[in-house]
Parts: structure tokens; sequence; C-alpha cells
């Protein structure tokens, strides 16, 4: 085991040629992951609803758009959203931003279903119980169903996230210089330490995950203790 | 699979070939955008020091933003990328150990040539002597290199493995999944100086193929290419070109290589 190729090269590794060029390694991989994490669960949640609220013409249409991405590998989709948009249309993506926009694409889609289902899973009865009260369709979602419907959706939505982590690796493609890049790069000039220097990227990447998971998990249980306090009378 | 990505973007690109002129838009945003290797020493490799992407191509590159007049960006990219990033507008030019090949021609123009190499191979000692010897054997190439398509085309009975970049088919020499690998000769020499163990290594004295690397440039662009033309001779001419050879293949580098090709000879 070769301790100093790690060490040697760990602010490349952290923040790539920052602050002497754009920043990359772990700081970029963070930076992807929070953008399309956020933009996921935004979409998510948009698309979601209305997968829930909507039938009909609208609701197939939605129904297909979802269904192309979630079919489609998100390594073809940074590819050809890359390559091909300049060539057909004259727009130039730029890099980061395809990334971005792939991963929360695909990582919305996912997500759509698991708020969909969320919202399913609350029972007719409080539906109804909003409804008679005199409340509007819209506003028993957000006053009812969508506060108990979240609390079962979140551990999709932290599967989802955890997923974008690691598929932020897949900007290798065109060429982003995120944590796996720039080993990549570093294992390429080392040439005879992959073991050492992927070991630690794996680690890194674990460690990222486990911390999310976590942290969701503290969320989840503050959550949880604090509307039981206010719940004095059970719906 | 890449290949086919970058064939296809290619033939779509051949349908709308819409044409501005692209030195002018070079001039007008003051920066030369290239595409240059990132792992690939001499030709280009990340720095450890500057953490910038450094070597014979990047030179070449800079001597043509100086010409211009511009600011130089260099954006990594490995074999496959290398016509996609062109042929879609990523890039102004490529400076990647580019072979000038006929199929290429179709989809870019090349520069005249400013380096020479031919095909070989790097095999542990003593398993390879011989192209007769190939057909036989398990060997690793790089995706979307004219070295992965005459290995496959001359010696179809080689198992080819194809890797994204020399040092992963470096890596599986090494663990033994294959039992040699082939790249340009130089390419390779500047690899094994850069292995701690090179002693158990060798690159056997033949080449199968002799290849001329060219600047790759955006079909069409002849304002372009003729400035990137002329600034190879003169590069050639003031005695530049060979300074920037000896500064990565001259005799105190770690892979001395003699200069035997000039600009200009082969157009």
């Amino acid at each position: 085991m070769n301790r100093a190729v790690i060490t040697d090269n760990l602010g490349y590794l952290l923040v790539g040629a920052w602050p002497d060029g754009p920043v990359g390694g772990l700081a970029l991989t963070l930076i992807l992951s929070g953008l399309s994490g956020l933009a996921s669960a935004a979409l998510g949640l948009i698309l979601g609803i209305g997968l829930a609220m909507s039938a009909g013409a609208a609701r197939r249409a939605l129904v297909l758009g979802l269904g192309f991405f979630r079919a489609i590998p998100i390594v073809m989709l940074i590819f050809w959203s890359y390559f091909l948009l300049p060539i057909l249309f004259g727009v130039s993506v730029p890099e980061i931003g395809t990334v971005v926009t792939a991963l929360a694409l695909v990582g919305g889609a996912y997500l759509a279903y698991g708020v969909a289902a969320g919202i399913e899973s609350i029972g007719r009865g409080q539906w109804e119980a909003g409804l008679a009260l005199g409340f509007g369709r819209w506003q028993v979602l957000r006053t009812i169903v969508l506060p108990q419907a979240l609390r079962a959706m979140a551990p999709s939505f932290v599967n989802q996230w955890t997923a974008l982590i690691k598929d932020t690796s897949l900007a290798y493609v065109i060429g982003v210089p995120e944590l796996s890049f720039v080993a990549a790069q570093v294992n390429n000039r080392a040439m005879v330490y992959p073991a050492e220097i992927f070991l630690f990227i794996g680690a890194v990447y674990g460690a990222l995950c486990l911390t999310l998971d976590r942290l969701a998990a503290a969320l989840a249980q503050g959550a949880r203790r604090a509307p039981r306090l206010s719940r004095a009378t059970p719906a | 699979m890449r290949k086919l990505f970058a064939f296809a973007v290619a033939t779509l690109l051949s349908v709308g070939a819409a044409q501005a002129d692209r030195l002018d838009d070079i001039k007008k945003d003051g920066v030369l955008r290239v595409a240059s290797f990132d792992s690939n020493p001499p030709f280009g490799s990340v720095d450890p020091a500057t953490k910038q992407i450094t070597g014979l191509d990047v030179d070449f590159a800079q001597a043509i933003a100086d010409k211009i007049g511009v600011k130089l960006e260099v954006r990594p990219t490995n074999p496959a990328n290398r016509i996609p990033l062109l042929t879609s507008g990523k890039v102004d030019l490529v400076l990647a150990n580019f072979t000038i090949t006929e199929e290429r021609a179709k989809q870019l123009d090349f520069s005249i040539p400013y380096f020479a190499s031919g095909q070989q191979f790097l095999a542990k000692k003593g398993t390879l002597s011989s192209p007769d010897q190939l057909n036989g054997l398990r060997i690793g190439a790089d995706k979307g290199t004219t070295n992965e398509i005459v290995l496959r085309r001359d010696f179809p009975k080689a198992m080819v493995v194809a890797f994204d970049d020399t040092p992963f088919a470096f890596t599986a020499l090494r663990n033994g999944n294959v039992q040699a690998i082939t790249q340009d000769g130089p390419k390779l020499v500047g690899l094994l100086a850069k292995v701690p163990d090179r002693q158990n290594y060798e690159i056997p004295a033949f080449s199968i193929s002799n290849d001329y690397i060219g600047v790759g440039i955006p079909k069409g662009e002849t304002r372009l290419r003729d400035l990137v033309n002329e600034t190879l001779r003169e590069l050639e001419k003031s005695g530049k070109a060979a300074t920037i050879y000896d500064r990565w293949f001259g005799p105190n580098t770690e892979q001395p290589l003699p200069r035997l090709f000039r600009i200009g000879e082969h157009d």
C-alpha cells in the first residue's frame, strides 16, 4: 500500500485545480449532488402531485414523459444533450448545466412516482373528511394529505439522493472534473497504484452516502417528534 | 459504444453544415479552446505542481493561440471524445496525438502533420517479438483510436480489448488481463518512462503502421486551417518546433527519442 499517492494528491482530489483553475474533485461532486438533489426534489414533488391529481389525457402525457426519463440511461442523456443539442439547435449547454439537468430530470422522474404513491397511500377517508369540512381539493392536499404523505416518502427521497451522489460520477463522459474523473487523472499519472486510489475514492463516496443517510434519519426523527406534540386530537 | 455515438453525432452534423467563420469568433471571444489529452504524458497530462494540463500538444496549442493573439483554454479529452468535441463546436481545435486518416477527414479537417509515429506494442519481457504472434494474443487498445481500427483490420484473430485510455490498458496488462497493449510508439515510450518497474516491460522493435499526427480543425474552416498550417511552418523554420520537441522528447527527458520528422516534409 502506498499512502503517499493519496496524500500527495489530496488537494487535487478534494478541490481540483481550484483556485488556479475551475473547481473540481470532491467539491464539484458535492456541488453537482446538491444542485441536482434540490432540483430533482422540486421536480419530483411537482410532477408527483401532478400524477396523483390529474386524469385523462394530461395524466397519460405525464406518464409518457416520466417513462421516457426513467427508461433512458443517465449516461446517454448526458452525452446526447451535451454533444447533440449544439448540433441540432445551436444551443450550447455548459458541462455542469448538462449534468445537473440530466440528473435532475431522471431523479425527478423517479421521485414523482414516490410522491404519487405517498399521496395515494393516504386513505380516502382523509380526503372525504377534508372535503366535507368545506376545503377544496388542493386545500385538502396541502393541509391534510401532503404533510402526512411527505413523511411516508422521506425514505424514497433519501434513496434517490444517494443514487444521485453516485450518479454524478457519470459526468466523466463529457470531461467534467468531478471526484472520479480527477481520480482517473491521478491514477493515469501514477500508473501503478489503482487499488489505493480507487479504494480511497470508494470510501469517500461511501462516507458521503452514509452521512446523507444519517442526516436524513436524524431529521426524520426530529420531525416525527415535533408534530406529535401538536397533534392532541388524532385526525 | 462511444465510437458509435461519435459516428452518429458526426453523421448528423454533416446534414446541416451552417458555417460562420470560426477564426473571427475566436478573435472576438479572445479565447482559443483546444481539446488535449489529460492522461497521456508527454503529449498531455496534468502537472502535479501547477494542476494544469501540459505537454507537447499543449505547447503547440499555445503557439497557435499566441499567433492569433488570444488566450489558450485547454479542455481535457480522452481519445473517443475528440471528434464529438470538435463537431459539436465545444472546442475550436483538437491537439491530442490525433492521427490523420481519410475516414476522419470526412468529418473534420486536418492541418499538415506536426508529429509522426508508428503503431507499436508494449508487453511483458519475452512475450512478443514479431507481428506474427499478434493473432493469438489478447491485446489492449484505446477506444476510438486508429490503433484499435488497424489492429482489428490487419490482425482479425487477435482478441482486442478496448479501454478508455492508455493507462487503463496498461493496468490491464500489469494485472494479466491482456498480454500486450498497442499505441503510438512515442506514447508508449512516454508511458513506460513513468512506470516504476519498467525493467519488466519492453516495446518490441517493430511497428505495424506509420501515423502522421495533425491538428483537428472543424470542417470547412479554411482561414483557421491556413493559420494553423502557417503557424506550424513558422515554428519549424524558427527552430521553435525543435525546442518544443526537445522539451518533451529531448536527450535530457525521461523518454529521449531522436527527432526524425520535420514539419512540412509530408503535406
